[in-house]
């Protein structure tokens, strides 16, 4: 796992090709939107968890591992895409850990993005 | 040419604007719906895409739902739809194309496979289209046959026709109105000797007589 990049720099590489000559970076709106998606649903998740409604925590992780996946966030998409199985075939055990390093995994790719972001 | 127009229909933001800024980079046309209602207003409206990327699972109506309805209207020219999904069982992927899905892309979304599969949608719609084309110009056809296969009143002296509005038309009005026939005038044989000949030797029986009169 620690081999695992926090940001894939393939897939941001990629991201930035899409940009249209003379348009706004698609990279830049990409990671933006990432960063005001992403953490009301990591709450949606945590609360649902609280609540019991596993139903959806697992709509919010699948959702998650969407957004991570295309990013490119590839420790965040792994831990949303063990949540989703888990949470999917019911079998919990090992679940609260994954929900608690959600946050963890987003502060790394946030201030993975913020530093890019910044380098432009 | 004109770009095809492909709907991207995702609630997650993230993912809407890569698939939509990869569409854009090969060069399509590409229009937004944030939600499975919206997807289907768009889809049933006069002139709907000719492509659409349906995300499987969106509040509300769910990709496979929106297909669903889709297939259950009656178009000419149906419209291409290709479902993403982060699920890859076989169960799941055989019950979005049962749905009536044409194919399915796995997200993250991979940009060449995307596009390439968005290309095999592009030329199936483009045949479809074709063969409406076709079938609008044989039908248009068969309905000028059709009307030649009527009863047509002729009258016995002059030949005329009567056509639909009641109305006596030559022969040659008639045809060149129902159907691809345009005519070039002549004489048959018998004719020339009914007609023609009796004229001619006429013309030339006035032209001796004022010959005749003119050297007095």
């Amino acid at each position: 796992m620690s081999e695992t990049p926090v940001l894939d720099q393939a897939v941001t590489n990629a991201l930035r090709t899409l940009t249209p000559p003379g348009e706004p970076d698609v990279l830049a709106e990409v990671l933006n939107l990432f960063l005001d998606e992403v953490p009301p649903r990591i709450t949606r998740l945590r609360n649902a968890w609280a609540a019991g409604n596993i139903e959806e925590v697992h709509r919010a992780a699948h959702s998650l591992k969407g957004s991570a996946g295309n990013i490119g966030a590839r420790r965040l998409y792994g831990v949303c895409a063990q949540l989703d199985e888990k949470t999917k075939s019911g079998d919990l055990a090992g679940a609260a850990p994954l929900v608690d390093a959600l946050g963890v995994e987003f502060g790394k790719v946030e201030s993975e993005i913020r530093r890019l972001l910044a380098a432009g | 040419m004109v770009p095809l127009q492909v709907l991207v229909a995702d609630d997650e933001a993230v993912s809407r604007t890569v698939v939509g800024a990869m569409l854009k980079k090969a060069g399509y046309a590409v229009i937004y719906a944030t939600d499975g209602e919206q997807a289907w207003r768009t889809l049933d409206s006069e002139a709907p895409p000719a492509l659409a990327l349906l995300d499987w699972e969106m509040p509300g109506l769910q990709g496979p739902d929106v297909v669903r309805r889709i297939r259950k209207k009656e178009a000419q020219t149906p419209t291409y739809v290709i479902l993403l999904t982060s699920r890859d069982s076989s169960a799941d992927i055989v019950q979005g194309l049962r749905a009536g899905a044409d194919d399915y892309v796995t997200k993250p979304a991979n940009e060449d496979e995307l596009i390439a599969r968005v290309s095999v949608g592009a030329r199936v719609v483009e045949l479809q289209a074709a063969l409406a084309e076709r079938v609008r110009s044989l039908e248009e056809a068969l309905a000028n046959v059709r009307a030649l296969q009527t009863l047509l009143p002729m009258c016995a002296y002059c030949k005329s026709i009567r056509n639909d509005q009641n109305y006596w038309e030559k022969v040659e009005t008639y045809f060149t109105q129902h159907s691809n026939v345009s005519f070039t005038h002549s004489y048959c044989p018998n004719c020339y000797e009914r007609f023609v000949r009796p004229e001619l030797e006429a013309l030339e029986g006035a032209r001796a007589a004022q010959e005749k009169l003119r050297r007095g």
